[in-house]
C-alpha cells in the first residue's frame, strides 16, 4: 500500500467533485421535467409518491448502476493496460466483453443454461482470458500473443453472439439487442448488487497490490529488484480484471470505450509512474453517468443505448491517440 | 411539467369529463370500483379511467375500439411512431418507448390513471409501474385464433367499458362474415390456399399460421400455411433460403412489408427470380400489405384494417 | 540481388504443383457450390441438371440462384484474398487485414449511411463502398506512417480494432434513426452472398479490372520493396507512388467486396496466410496463389453458411469469423511473429 502523493490527491478530490456534479445531473434531468427543489424534496423523502418513484428509484438506481458499472469497467481496464504494457490493450479489445456478452446473452435466451446472467458473464470473461492467457504460452500477458489471440476469441464470441440471437424468436432478439451493444437500461437489480459487492472487494484488493502494480511499468529484472512478486501480483491482477469486467458486463453489456477513456485521462492528469486506479474509477464512473444521461435525453422518450453514446464521444479522442507521433512509450 | 394540449384532445377530455361527471353525481360513492384478473392476480380499479397509457399495440387498439382516451403508447416494431393504421384515431399521443423497453418517466409524465399492458411484462417491470397507477398484464396466451377477443375483452372490462367491449367484438365478427361471404362468392373452394410472408432485404420471412393476421385469413375463409417451416416454439416467423421459396408457392401470397411504399417493396421482390416464378406472382395474386398492421398489430381496430385489405385483395385481383 | 531472387521465382519449379492443386481445388468447391443448398434440390438432382437434364425446379434453383452466387462469391473472395496480400506486404505486417484494420467496416459504414439516404443502385452503393474503403485505407496507412505504429504490429491491430467498433457503433446509431432502414442495415452488415442481384457483379467488375491492372503494374517494385526502401529506390522504384496505387487497388477491391457480400472479416487473413505457407515470402507467388485460394475460402465458408442452419441460412459474416479466428490463433501460437 502507498501513501498517494499530492498531485494524486487533488486530482481524485477533482474527479470527486466532477462526478458529484454528473451524479447530480444524472438525477435532475430526465423525460419527466423537475425543478431542482422538487429533487432535493424526493431525495429528503419530501416528495409526492410520482416524484420520489423517478427521483429515488428510476433515476437513482439508474445513476448507482451506471457509477459501479463505469467505476468497474475502468479499473479493469487500467489494470489490463498495465499488465499488458499497452495503452490499447483494454478488456473491451481484447474480447473479454464479446465473451462476457455471448455467455450472458446464452443464459438470457434462455440456450439450455440457467445461471444468473452475473454467473454466466463472469464464467465467459474468464473463459476468454484463460483461452488467451493458454494460448499466449509462456510469455503471459506481456507478449502481442496475448493481445491478438484476444482479439481472434472476441471475434469468435461476438459470432457466436450473433449466432444465438439468430436462433431465438424475433421478439426476443429484439429485446436482448440494446444489452448486446452496451446499456444500462436492461439491468436487473441482483447484478448490480453482485456488482457492488465484487467493486468493493475488487478495490481493497487492488489497493493492496498498487505498489507492486506500479513497478511492473518498469522491465521485469528492476520490478523484481524493487522486491515485486511478478507472478502472483500478474495472476491477482488478472483475476481481478476479469471479475470486475465480467460483473460490468452482466450489468450494462459490453460498453468497452471507458476502459480506455477513464485511464487514459487519469494517467494525463495523475503523476507519471503510478498506476491510477482511484482516479481511473472515479473517470470512468463519471463519464458512464454522463454518457448514459445523453443516451437517455437525446431522443427522449426513445433511449440511445450507452455503449453506442460512449463509442461515439470516444472516437475523437481516441484517433487522436492512435494517430498523434508517440513522444514516449507506451503505458 | 409543462404538457402541451391537442386542441383536439382537450375538446375530447372536456366532453368525456362532461359526460362522466354527472354520473358521478349521481352516485356519490364513486362509481364501482371494479376488479379484474390479471398475469398477476386481481387488480382494482376504479370507475372509467380516463387517461390510459398502453404498452402493447394490442391494448392500444383495444382501448381506442371502445373510445377510450390513451394519452401514451409504444412504437410500433419497426417504426418511429404508433402503427398508420391506427394514427388517426390515436391522434397526437405521448409516445412512451419501444415494445421491447418502456420508459417508466415517460409514462409518469403522462398521469395515467390506467396501464395496459401484454402478456410478455415481467413481475419487476409490473411492479414498477403499479406505483404509477394500476396496471393490467394480459393473461391471454398469444398467437391463438381468439387472442384478439379475449384481450378486448379483458382490457375493456379493465377500462369498465364492457358493452362497448362486446358491441365491437360483435361488429367486427359480423365484417368477418361479410368478408368470408365475398371470399365464398368470388374465389373457387380449392384456390382459397393461401401464404403470408415478410419480405426483408435479404429474402423471404414465412410468418406462422398461429399469427394474428394469419387467423383473420382462416376467419375469412382462406386456407393459411407456413408448411411446417416455421418450427414449434418459434410462434412468429421463420427466415427462409431463397431456394425453398417455391415450397410456400400457394394460390395466394399476401406479401407485407416494412416499406412505406408497399408497390416498390413488390418490385424489389419481383426483381428476385426465385420470388418472380411463383405461380401466385405469375398469376398476379400477390397482395402487398403493411407490415405494421399484418406482421406486428393485434385488436378489433386491427382486425377491421386487415378485413379492408382482404376485400380489397379478393376484389382487384380476382378476374 | 533483386535480379536474382526475380530469376528463382521464375525458375522454381516448386511454385507450380501447389498452384496447379490450388486450381483443381477451386473447381471442386465451386462445383460443391451448386451441388449443395438450404432448399430441396439435391446434389443428385443437381448432377442431372450439370448433365443437361434435370427438372425444372432443379434447373431454376442452379442457374438462378446457385450459379450467380456462386459467381459472386469468388469474386468477392479474389478480391478480399489480394487485398489482404497486398496490405499485409506493404504494411510488412502478417496481421494487416482489410476486416481487423477497420477498412471493412469504413466501407460498411459509408454503405449504411448511402442506405439510410435512400440509395438503391448498384453503382452508387459500389463507389460509396469503395470511398468508404479508401478513407480506412487512409486512415490504415497515417497510422503506419506514424513513428513506431507501423513497426509494432499488434499497436497496427489494435488500432484497426478501435476503428472498427467506433465505425460499428455509428452503423448502430444510423440504425437507431431510421428503424425501416435499420432491417435492411442489420441483413447487410452481418455479410451475405445470397440473392444478390448479378447487376451488382456489373457494378464492381469495372473496378476489379482496374485494381488487377495496378497489381500487376505493381507487383515487381513490391517484391523490391520487401528488401527494404533503400534497395527498391537504388533499383528505381518510386516507394510513395507504389504505396499510393497499393492503397488504391486494396480501396477498389475491399469496396468492391463490401458492396457485393457486406463487410467479411477474415477472409483477407486466412487467404495470404495459406498462400505464404504453400509458396513462401515472394509476394509475386503469394498473389498467384490468392487468387485460388480467395474464392476456395470464401465458397468453402458459404456453402457451410447454406446446410448449418437449414432451411434458413446462417448469415456468411458469422462462419468466416467463425472459421477465420482459430487461424488468427494459429498465427499467433506460431512461434515467432513472422515478419514481413
Amino acid at each position: 500500500m502507498t501513501l498517494p502523493d499530492k498531485r494524486t490527491t487533488i486530482t481524485n478530490i477533482a474527479l470527486f467533485v466532477v462526478m458529484l456534479a454528473a451524479i447530480t445531473a444524472s438525477l435532475a434531468i430526465g423525460t419527466l421535467q423537475l425543478t431542482p427543489t422538487e429533487v432535493a424534496l424526493a431525495l429528503a423523502g419530501q416528495a409526492d409518491p410520482m416524484t420520489d418513484l423517478v427521483v429515488n428509484q428510476l433515476r437513482l438506481d439508474r445513476t448507482l448502476a451506471g457509477l459501479l458499472t463505469g467505476a468497474a469497467l475502468a479499473m479493469a481496464g487500467c489494470l489490463m493496460q498495465t499488465l499488458a504494457r499497452n495503452r490499447l490493450a483494454t478488456p473491451g479489445i481484447i474480447g473479454i466483453d464479446n465473451a462476457a456478452t455471448a455467455f450472458a446473452v446464452a443464459s438470457v435466451v434462455g440456450i439450455g443454461v440457467s445461471l444468473a446472467p452475473s454467473t454466466m458473464a463472469l464464467t465467459g470473461a474468464a473463459v476468454a482470458t484463460a483461452l488467451a492467457f493458454g494460448l499466449a504460452g509462456a510469455k503471459g500477458t506481456r507478449g502481442y500473443r496475448f493481445i491478438v489471440a484476444g482479439i481472434g476469441i472476441g471475434a469468435i464470441a461476438g459470432s457466436a453472439t450473433q449466432v444465438l440471437l439468430s436462433r431465438v424468436a424475433i421478439d426476443t432478439a429484439n429485446a436482448a439487442y440494446p444489452w448486446t451493444v452496451g446499456s444500462l437500461n436492461a439491468r436487473s437489480d441482483q447484478s448490480v448488487l453482485v456488482l457492488a459487492v465484487g467493486l468493493g472487494i475488487g478495490y481493497l484488493a487492488l489497493m493492496g497490490i498498487s505498489r507492486a502494480l506500479n513497478t511492473l511499468q518498469f522491465s521485469d529484472p528492476v520490478a523484481i529488484a524493487l522486491g515485486t512478486r511478478l507472478r502472483s501480483t500478474r495472476v491477482l491482477g488478472l483475476g481481478l480484471s476479469v471479475l470486475l469486467t465480467g460483473l460490468a458486463v452482466s450489468v450494462c453489456g459490453p460498453v468497452g470505450l471507458i476502459a480506455l477513456l477513464a485511464p487514459e485521462l487519469a494517467r494525463t492528469l495523475c503523476r507519471p509512474g503510478k498506476v491510477p486506479l482511484t482516479a481511473s474509477a472515479l473517470a470512468g464512473a463519471t463519464f458512464m453517468v454522463t454518457a448514459d444521461l445523453l443516451g437517455r435525453t437525446l431522443f427522449s422518450p426513445l433511449e440511445v443505448p450507452v455503449g453506442i453514446i460512449t463509442a461515439i464521444i470516444g472516437s475523437p479522442y481516441l484517433l487522436w491517440i492512435l494517430l498523434r507521433p508517440s513522444q514516449r512509450s507506451p503505458t | 411539467m409543462s404538457r402541451s394540449h391537442h386542441p383536439l384532445k382537450a375538446i375530447l377530455t372536456k366532453t368525456l369529463a362532461a359526460l362522466v361527471l354527472p354520473l358521478a353525481a349521481l352516485s356519490p360513492a364513486q362509481a364501482a370500483e371494479h376488479t379484474v384478473d390479471t398475469a398477476f392476480g386481481p387488480v382494482t380499479i376504479e370507475g372509467q379511467p380516463e387517461r390510459v397509457v398502453t404498452l402493447y399495440e394490442g391494448a392500444l387498439d383495444a382501448t381506442l375500439a371502445v373510445d377510450a382516451n390513451a394519452v401514451g403508447a409504444v412504437i410500433t416494431r419497426g417504426g418511429t411512431d404508433v402503427a398508420d393504421y391506427i394514427k388517426s384515431e390515436a391522434g397526437d399521443i405521448r409516445i412512451v418507448g419501444t415494445p421491447g423497453e418502456t420508459n417508466i418517466e415517460a409514462v409518469v409524465a403522462a398521469r395515467p390513471d390506467l396501464i395496459l399492458t401484454s402478456s410478455r411484462t415481467s413481475k419487476e417491470q409490473f411492479e414498477l409501474l403499479s406505483r404509477v397507477a394500476p396496471v393490467v398484464v394480459s393473461d391471454v396466451p398469444l398467437f391463438q385464433p381468439d387472442s384478439w377477443i379475449r384481450e378486448t375483452r379483458l382490457y375493456a372490462s379493465a377500462l369498465g367499458r364492457e358493452g362497448a367491449g362486446e358491441s365491437v367484438i360483435d361488429r367486427v365478427r359480423n365484417r368477418i362474415a361479410e368478408v368470408a361471404d365475398l371470399v365464398n362468392e368470388t374465389i373457387p373452394a380449392d384456390q382459397r390456399d393461401a401464404t403470408l410472408v415478410r419480405w426483408m432485404p435479404q429474402g423471404p420471412l414465412v410468418m406462422a399460421e398461429g399469427l394474428f393476421s394469419a387467423s383473420i385469413l382462416q376467419a375469412v375463409g382462406f386456407d393459411v400455411t407456413d408448411n411446417g417451416l416455421v418450427k414449434e416454439g418459434r410462434p412468429h416467423s421463420e427466415p427462409l433460403s431463397l431456394e425453398n421459396l417455391s415450397s410456400m408457392d400457394q394460390t395466394w401470397v399476401f406479401l407485407a412489408t416494412l416499406n412505406e411504399d408497399g408497390q416498390k417493396a413488390l418490385d424489389s421482390a419481383r426483381k428476385s427470380p426465385a420470388f418472380a416464378r411463383l405461380e401466385a406472382v405469375e398469376a398476379g395474386r400477390v397482395a402487398s400489405v403493411s407490415g405494421q398492421l399484418w406482421t406486428s398489430a393485434s385488436g378489433p381496430l386491427a382486425v377491421l384494417a386487415i378485413l379492408d385489405d382482404i376485400e380489397v385483395a379478393v376484389r382487384d385481383m380476382n378476374p | 540481388m533483386a535480379t536474382s531472387a526475380r530469376k528463382r521465382v521464375v525458375v522454381s519449379r516448386a511454385f507450380l504443383p501447389p498452384l496447379a492443386s490450388a486450381v483443381f481445388l477451386l473447381l471442386l468447391v465451386a462445383i460443391g457450390s451448386l451441388l449443395y443448398g438450404a432448399g430441396p434440390v439435391s446434389p443428385a438432382e443437381a448432377l442431372a441438371v450439370l448433365a443437361g437434364g434435370g427438372t425444372d425446379e432443379a434447373r431454376f434453383v442452379l442457374m438462378e440462384l446457385r450459379l450467380p452466387r456462386t459467381i459472386i462469391g469468388m469474386v468477392t473472395g479474389l478480391a478480399l484474398g489480394l487485398a489482404g496480400a497486398l496490405l499485409q506486404s506493404m504494411t510488412r505486417n502478417p496481421l494487416a487485414e482489410p476486416g481487423l484494420l477497420g477498412v471493412s467496416a469504413g466501407s460498411g459504414f459509408a454503405v449504411a449511411l448511402a442506405i439510410l439516404l435512400g440509395a438503391t443502385t448498384a453503382t452508387l452503393t459500389t463507389l460509396v463502398a469503395q470511398l468508404g474503403a479508401l478513407a480506412g485505407c487512409a486512415l490504415v496507412i497515417a497510422a503506419t506512417r506514424v513513428q513506431g505504429l507501423g513497426n509494432d504490429p499488434v499497436r497496427l491491430v489494435l488500432a484497426g480494432a478501435t476503428l472498427s467498433g467506433l465505425l460499428m457503433a455509428l452503423t448502430s446509431m444510423l440504425m437507431l434513426v431510421d428503424q425501416r432502414a435499420a432491417d435492411e442495415i442489420r441483413f447487410w452488415i452481418t455479410g451475405s452472398i445470397a440473392g444478390k442481384p448479378l447487376d451488382m457483379l456489373g457494378a464492381t467488375l469495372p473496378s476489379i479490372i482496374l485494381a488487377l491492372v495496378m497489381i500487376v503494374m505493381v507487383a515487381r517494385p513490391l517484391a523490391a520493396m520487401a528488401l527494404g526502401e533503400k534497395a527498391a529506390v537504388g533499383l528505381g522504384h518510386h516507394p510513395g507512388r507504389i504505396r499510393l496505387l497499393i492503397t488504391l487497388s486494396v480501396a477498389l477491391l475491399v469496396g468492391s467486396a463490401t458492396a457485393l457480400a457486406g463487410p467479411l472479416i477474415f477472409v483477407g487473413l486466412v487467404v495470404p496466410f495459406i498462400a505464404r505457407a504453400l509458396a513462401g515470402p515472394d509476394i509475386r507467388r503469394t498473389l498467384w496463389l490468392c487468387a485460388p485460394i480467395g474464392p476456395i475460402i470464401l465458397l468453402a465458408a458459404d456453402i457451410v453458411s447454406r446446410l448449418i442452419a437449414a432451411p434458413a441460412e446462417m448469415p456468411l459474416g458469422v462462419v468466416t469469423a467463425l472459421v477465420g479466428a482459430p487461424i488468427l490463433l494459429a498465427i499467433v501460437r506460431a512461434g515467432r511473429m513472422p515478419s514481413l
